[in-house]
């Protein structure tokens, strides 16, 4: 099988002859150890977006000021009912190396949010109002071209309303998504539901698109979202999109690289194809076998763990192994090698030499072959 | 006696999360003379540990956490005014802060709050604090505990930045220091001086309240 194959029939929960197991484009270095793991079955995973937006009477300019003492990128947005900014700091690197990052994986920090006071709910509703969606799959088709069979190229969409609203346009820093909810309920939910109706189309576009596995860029965290949160304003959506996608044959795939132990029974209940970037303990809360045994129709990408990188080669080794032997026999599982932050060279050699050797099905002896080839 | 009545309902305001009532029962218990120290520590304090408690135990979420502190806070605004510079001397103090280069909030805000449930007065410097910063704060609040948090594992070195500044500032013996992230632990905090670390907000708060009560 070619690691396009592969990491698509283990989406699509076939069969597979070796465990998948690919790199972030936007997370992965570039040069002789990326190659030499790419040439020993390391795939690469490539979200790309499959429309255009563009927003009517709505007026968009960037200057640089002074905030808080710090220089600031502030975007402001006019519009006829009024007019809302939000300031980024972008550290030295952004915009050069891959989707916006720093050479150090660094992507500007919002230090003002578009959304700061009540008044400003109805000109973020009048943009919402007035945004159009238009189907471009050119960068999916040039992505489909370029990388053939070394990996996937999945559709990237938004993120959905109340998250985009939670992690983005109000904030959680400080709890201000919270005490906005708290405060102005009714004027949260009412722009939640006009995100929701403009997002219609967009899932239409995704599901046209050339794309089998449509991408939602969630950062879903079970201690900012909690389940009354998820039931109401989550799982409805994540349905409404579902329902467009699966009409077309196409996989949701959402990224959750939180903590889930609180959401893990709704998440069973959703319509989610692929949890993307599931996170084993240390950094989250859910063992990859107890999802897998929770989500029985569901696919797990497992993100690995960057607090295990940082302890090097090594302790990855151990690490992987274990994570390994927990998952027998391996099935509905890709191994994703990115993390939040950049992998060296050795733990990808490392987790490589690890990876590119797990023939599925998987048993205990075929791992322990493995370690003793290690060592 | 008749104090208790507005304490009751200041402690009912903030378990009901509700804004109004807050306000309303802090302005009765001012205008009848209540003491304000007493309205904040036998009043609202006990409502926020009840939320603290049910939020320890899995009934209550950070939604209810954090909306309870707000309340909390609105309450505060009516009754500071009364509250006398030695009144406020007598509470425990502690100065918390997201090191630069990472903006996460939620473990700190966690802490935070759960601080301010256990009768801590907290100065919450927010997220992506230069260490110069938080040096400055530490030197006009002498806290008695300083918490440092960190998500991300590229951040995580900013926190030994910190007290390093802080040795080299000659406060590093006045305060304690307790680091807190998903990828802290006890020997990256031996490593960078820090006295504690914490991966889990309701532990790190505990510490925080021995270390008080050690201190007397």
């Amino acid at each position: 099988m070619t690691r396009r194959e592969r990491i698509m029939a283990a989406s699509r929960k076939g069969r597979v002859d070796r465990l998948p197991f690919l790199h972030c484009w936007r997370h992965s270095q570039i040069g002789w150890a990326e190659r030499e793991c790419r040439n020993r079955g390391m795939g690469i995973s490539w979200a790309r977006p499959c429309y255009i937006m563009k927003m009517h009477n709505v007026d968009s300019t960037e200057e640089q000021v002074v905030s808080t003492g710090e220089v600031v990128v502030r975007r402001t947005y006019s519009t006829p009912m009024g007019s809302v900014y939000l300031d980024e700091k972008r550290e030295p690197g952004v915009g050069q190396w891959h989707a916006q990052r720093s050479w150090k994986d660094v992507m500007p920090w919002q230090k003002k949010r578009l959304i700061q006071e009540p008044e400003d709910y109805e000109v973020v509703k009048y943009m919402v109002d007035n945004t159009e969606y238009i189907p471009d799959y050119f960068p999916i088709e040039q992505a489909k071209e370029w990388l053939g069979e070394d990996g996937v190229v999945m559709s990237w969409i938004p993120k959905t309303p109340m998250a985009l609203l939670m992690i983005e346009w109000i904030g959680s820093e400080e709890g201000r998504f919270y005490i906005h909810h708290a405060r102005y309920r009714d004027k949260v939910e009412g722009l939640y539901e006009a995100m929701s109706k403009s997002l219609e189309p967009l899932y239409e576009i995704a599901a046209r698109s050339p794309a089998d596995i449509i991408w939602i860029p969630e950062n879903l965290e079970g201690y900012l979202v909690n389940p009354r949160l998820f039931e109401k304003y989550f799982m409805p959506e994540y349905e409404k999109c579902a329902r467009v996608l699966h009409k077309h044959g196409k996989l949701l795939a959402v990224h959750m690289d939180g903590r889930l132990g609180v959401l893990k029974d709704l998440i069973a209940k959703s319509p989610i194809d692929i949890i993307e970037a599931l996170h084993p303990p240390p950094v989250g809360d859910l063992p990859i076998s107890e999802a897998l045994s929770i989500w029985k129709d569901k696919v797990i990408w497992v993100g690995y763990p960057g607090a295990v990188y940082t302890l090097g080669p090594e302790a990855v080794k151990k690490h992987a192994l274990d994570l390994l032997r927990s998952v027998v026999p391996g099935d509905r599982l890709v191994i994703e090698m990115s993390t939040e932050n950049l992998v060296s060279n050795e733990n990808l050699l490392m987790l490589t030499s690890i990876l590119e050797n797990v023939e599925l099905p998987l048993t205990e002896e075929k791992i322990d072959r493995i370690e003793r080839s290690l060592s | 006696m008749a104090e208790e009545k507005y304490l009751v309902a200041l402690k009912e305001a903030i378990l009901n999360l509700d804004y109004g009532a807050v306000v309303k029962a802090a302005k009765e218990a001012m205008g009848a003379g209540v003491d304000p120290l007493r309205a904040v520590t036998d009043g609202m304090a006990p409502g926020m540990s009840i939320i603290g408690e049910k939020f320890e135990t899995g009934e209550y979420y950070l939604a209810e956490l954090v909306v309870a502190g707000d309340v909390m806070r609105e309450g505060m605004k009516v009754i500071n005014p009364y509250i006398k510079e030695e009144g406020s001397k007598t509470r425990k103090k502690m100065v918390i802060a997201t090191v630069e280069g990472d903006m996460h909030d939620i473990g700190k805000s966690i802490v935070a709050t759960l601080l301010i449930a256990r009768g801590f007065e907290v100065v919450d410097l927010g997220v992506d604090v230069p260490a110069a910063r938080i040096i400055d704060v530490v030197n006009e609040h002498k806290p008695a505990i300083l918490g440092l948090s960190a998500l991300l594992t590229v951040t995580m070195p900013k926190m030994g930045e910190v007290i390093a500044a802080l040795r080299a500032a000659g406060l590093r013996k006045k305060v304690k220091v307790i680091i807190g992230g998903p990828s802290v632990s006890a020997k990256f905090a031996e490593g960078i001086g820090a006295d504690h670390s914490s991966t889990n907000a309701v532990e790190g708060v505990e510490k925080c309240k021995d270390w008080v009560k050690e201190g007397g």
